[in-house]
């Protein structure tokens, strides 16, 4: 516990003040920050500090401007505040009240929102996938979606950077797509769970390979290696899993970011030319205003748009930045079904990061009848979680619930990520309804596309086919789960139809900047965080060459 | 991690080796002695040093497999061979080195033999046990699955104390030979294929941990030149680099130890440090292992020290 009583609990006040933020590499250990006036003009404010913030306020304050990065989160220190409680462990998600409707409406929450400094990466499951090069072209190469106005090898060279910044451990060998630098660490033994995908997978005559992730198979810096618990999605106790809160975020402290916690930005202000001057944000029990010269959004798909639209005002009546209508459509995630069976021997699938094998076959194989990838990977969901799947999607209750948990040793699962397209009446838009701060509410609208159903059921298909290859029995189909969120303010490279430029840079105000999932014009079929920190580290060094040559 | 192989074959397997091995040994019992004289000290101290050696090497390997297959659980019975195999093989090596007779002993033999091939038939189930996982012979299983490098280390301790009881037995008035070739080659190239063999099994394991230290660069730098060294020497003239052999040696064997060392503190680098004791020093890196290097590098020195006492060139 810290030494500090009143530092116990990470929501009673913020913890980045005074002059110093949380060690989280330390029990009870601080860092020296520095610290800015409301008044004085900052170069850059970003607001959130996930995958596509942290690296911004790290590499821009790397670069020697001043930097604030606001959250809305607390400041967590994982080697103190984290319980092995899947329960307790909900503190780390985005609660805070959404409306959602459409056919097949989003389940907010712990699947989807992270609400702390380093965002959703703090319980995150480190999968750290490149895309398939042609995606960033899918509408002139595989004729669906839109295209992105970034080049694949350009990327290709950010997704390097990305790795290596947050050590990913991946295999020596990586079965699809162009060739790419080695891993800075080795793939991570294989569980149980694992081991049947690859199996399955073999017998199906599909390549496999040991997933990327983002936490370490040796020793790095202060993180020691991973202790195969699977407390993963819950936080990591151990900081051997590489989130912002332990990468970028320290990083950014000691090039001289400031970082605030449990700060909420509410509205980001316009001045008379049109140009964003700071944001009013929310903390400590009241509203205060922080003067910017630039304000780079990177709140993710739901609290980007939601922001963007609540900063309306006589001169941008739709919103900042939505001159194309298009802040908040176009609105994506990805389906996440999984098949689940029972092994005769045991298997305790909860033992190590969740999904510890992938096939990302039906990635980069194109025959087949509906547009999109997917991949599948290994399962390992914890007793609640389990309890949650059995009750809800395969309705167990009482005594059969029961005898479902009594098995949980030896059932085995594989759960697609899979691409749903874009398409503009799935979107975000807000109620009159106000949340604790006084904001307006975000409403999530949200149907699957016959195309997001044929994928689906091909990819349910082919995960029964394989777990019934290696001898699982009792076999069910979960067939409502989504996960991870995209969209809402796409990138293009023209005004008309897109939100931001290539730079993530919005088209209609020229220091108002958009780096995080929104940005996504598609949403690909592998986990997007690595896609999002490759981007902003992209975005830190366009916005170095922009300011050097007087653009900014 | 569980494999499911059925123990039906391994028991099978054991018997056989078991069976050869006490016949191997009744054949070397049944021999008919050289005359006990006494034998030049210079060949009984090198194989004295051969049994130190085999005894450092049995007892790198024994509190290693100990470690590991407590890790694994011991969920397989043929787990507790290297067990059983290092600890006959380390006291026979203490024996040995006590023992300053000119003669070969035959319950040494017996075990010596019994660990090298023990040491072999366990590399063939370790390469079995890989290639029934998915993926086959693929670096992910050369990772993690069972370490052919182990058993083998095994196997190196019972040849060099096999052959260090073929240097007792050596005729009195001739230098040592085995199979008519002098000795010190015959231990020089094994110690140095030996070497070459443990540099792969820590290049693989370092490139596992991702060379995340520097010094996880020595144990693949430093002894293949001694294993170089020390061929050239046994292959070709010895006098030109004894110097610079010897030494070189002789630091491979502090490096052992050294590693010792380092083992220690990649150890401290787990969740918990040392205070966690039970669970980094199952999980972290291998302390017993490096020290096999040491056990090597006295071989080596025995073999030079073969050479140099009867040059044949
Ligand atoms: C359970 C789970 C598992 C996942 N697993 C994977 C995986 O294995 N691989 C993968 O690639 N991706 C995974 N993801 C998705 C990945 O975490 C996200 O895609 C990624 O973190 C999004 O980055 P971002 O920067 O857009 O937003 P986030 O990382 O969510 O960061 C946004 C931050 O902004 C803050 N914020 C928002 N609005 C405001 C505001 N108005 N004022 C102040 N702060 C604000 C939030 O508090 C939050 O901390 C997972 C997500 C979840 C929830
Ligand atoms: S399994 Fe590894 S990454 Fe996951 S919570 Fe445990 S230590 Fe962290």
């Amino acid at each position: 516990m810290s030494a500090d009583p009143f530092l116990s609990d990470p929501f009673a006040a913020p913890r980045a003040i005074g002059g110093r933020a949380p060690d989280v590499m330390k029990a009870g250990g601080w860092l020296p920050m520095k610290q800015h006036d409301n008044n004085e003009e900052v170069d850059f404010v970003v607001i959130g500090t996930g995958a596509g913030g942290g690296p911004l306020i790290a590499r821009l304050a790397e670069q020697g401007f001043s930097v604030i990065g606001f959250d809305a989160g607390a400041y967590f220190r994982p080697l103190e505040d984290f319980a092995s409680d899947e329960i307790e462990q909900q503190k780390l998600y985005w609660l805070d009240e959404r409306i959602i409707d459409g056919a097949n409406p989003i389940r907010m929450g712990g699947k989807n929102s992270g609400k702390a400094v380093g965002g959703s990466t703090v319980h995150f499951a480190m999968v750290s996938l490149r895309f398939r090069p042609e995606w960033f072209k899918s509408h002139s190469l595989l004729g669906y979606g839109a295209d992105w106005p970034l080049d694949w090898r350009e990327m290709w060279d950010y997704y390097a950077r990305a790795e290596k910044a947050l050590s990913i451990s991946g295999p020596v060998r990586y079965p699809w797509g162009p060739k790419r630098p080695r891993y800075p660490y080795r793939a991570h033994e294989l569980n149980g769970a694992a081991e049947i995908l690859a199996r399955g997978a073999e017998a199906m005559g599909y390549q496999w390979t040991a997933t990327p992730l983002a936490t370490v198979s040796a020793p790095h810096g202060d993180s020691p290696p991973c202790v195969y618990r699977g407390f993963c999605r819950f936080g990591c106790s151990t900081n051997a899993k590489q989130s912002q809160l332990v990468t970028f975020i320290p990083r950014g402290i000691a090039a001289g970011a400031e970082i605030r916690d449990l700060a909420m930005v509410g509205r980001i202000e316009t001045g008379p030319d049109g140009r964003a001057t700071g944001v009013h944000y929310h903390r400590e029990g009241r509203w205060r205003f922080q003067k910017a010269r630039n304000v780079i959004v990177a709140g993710y798909a739901i609290e980007t748009p939601r922001l963007l639209l609540a900063s309306a005002n006589d001169r941008y009546p739709d919103g900042l930045a939505n001159s194309s209508g298009l802040v908040g459509k176009n609105l994506m995630t990805q389906s996440n079904q999984a098949v689940f069976g029972v092994m005769d021997k045991e298997v305790r699938w909860n033992k190590g990061p969740p999904s510890l094998s992938i096939t990302e076959h039906w990635n980069y194989e194109d025959r087949k009848d509906f547009h999109g990838g997917y991949c599948w990977m290994a399962q390992g969901p914890l007793p609640v979680e389990w309890a949650t799947i059995v009750a809800g999607s395969r309705k167990r209750w009482g005594a059969p619930l029961r005898e479902e948990m009594m098995r949980y040793n030896h059932q085995v699962g594989l759960k697609m990520v899979g691409e749903m397209l874009p398409d503009e009446r799935n979107r975000v838009t807000l109620t009159d309804e106000v949340d604790q701060y006084g904001l307006r509410i975000p409403r999530i609208t949200y149907s699957w596309g016959d195309n997001d159903k044929a994928l689906i059921q091909h990819a349910l298909g082919e995960m029964e086919r394989s777990l019934d290859l290696v001898g699982a029995k009792d076999i069910f189909r979960q067939e409502d789960d989504t996960n991870h969120l995209a969209g809402t303010a796409r990138m293009g490279s023209d005004a008309r139809s897109s939100v931001v430029n290539a730079d993530c840079r919005s088209w209609d105000i020229p220091n108002l900047w958009i780096c995080d999932g929104s940005i996504f014009p598609t949403m690909g079929g592998v986990n997007p965080s690595l896609t999002i920190t490759a981007i902003s580290l992209r975005t830190a060094d366009r916005i170095k060459a922009l300011a050097k040559r007087g653009e900014l | 991690m569980k494999n499911d192989r059925p123990t039906g074959d391994i028991a099978t397997a054991l018997s056989l080796v078991t069976g050869a091995t006490i016949l191997g040994g009744i054949v070397l019992a049944c021999r008919k002695p050289h005359v006990p004289v006494k034998k030049p000290q210079a060949t009984v101290a090198a194989a004295r040093r051969l049994n130190r050696a085999a005894g450092t090497l049995a007892a790198s390997v024994l509190i290693d497999s100990a470690i590991e297959h407590y890790r694994g659980n011991f969920h397989n019975k043929a787990m507790i061979t290297p067990l059983v195999t290092a600890s006959l093989s380390l006291a026979a090596s203490l024996h040995g080195t006590a023992d300053s007779k000119g003669e070969a002993h035959v319950i040494r033999d017996l075990i010596y033999a019994g660990a090298g091939l023990t040491g072999l038939v366990g590399t063939g189930f370790h390469i079995f046990n890989i290639s029934k996982k998915p993926g086959g012979l693929s670096w992910q299983n050369l990772f993690y699955s069972a370490p052919l490098g182990a058993p083998a280390a095994i196997s190196l301790s019972g040849m060099l104390g096999f052959l260090s009881e073929r240097l007792r037995d050596s005729h009195p008035d001739m230098p040592p030979k085995i199979l008519g070739i002098p000795a010190g080659r015959v231990i020089g190239v094994m110690t140095s294929l030996g070497l070459m063999g443990t540099v792969a099994e820590s290049g693989l394991l370092h490139f596992r941990g991702a060379y995340h230290n520097p010094a996880m660069y020595l144990p693949v730098t430093m002894p293949p030149v001694a294993a170089a060294l020390l061929g050239a020497s046994a292959l070709g003239p010895i006098r030109r680099h004894g110097r610079l052999t010897r030494w070189w040696l002789r630091a491979t064997a502090l490096l052992g130890f050294a590693g010792t060392g380092f083992h220690a503190v990649g150890v401290a680098r787990g969740m918990g440090g040392w205070r966690n004791w039970r669970q980094n020093l199952v999980d972290g890196p291998p302390i017993p292992a490096p020290p096999s290097f040491t056990g090597l590098a006295m071989a080596g020195l025995a073999a030079l020290a073969l050479l140099e006492d009867h040059p044949d060139d």
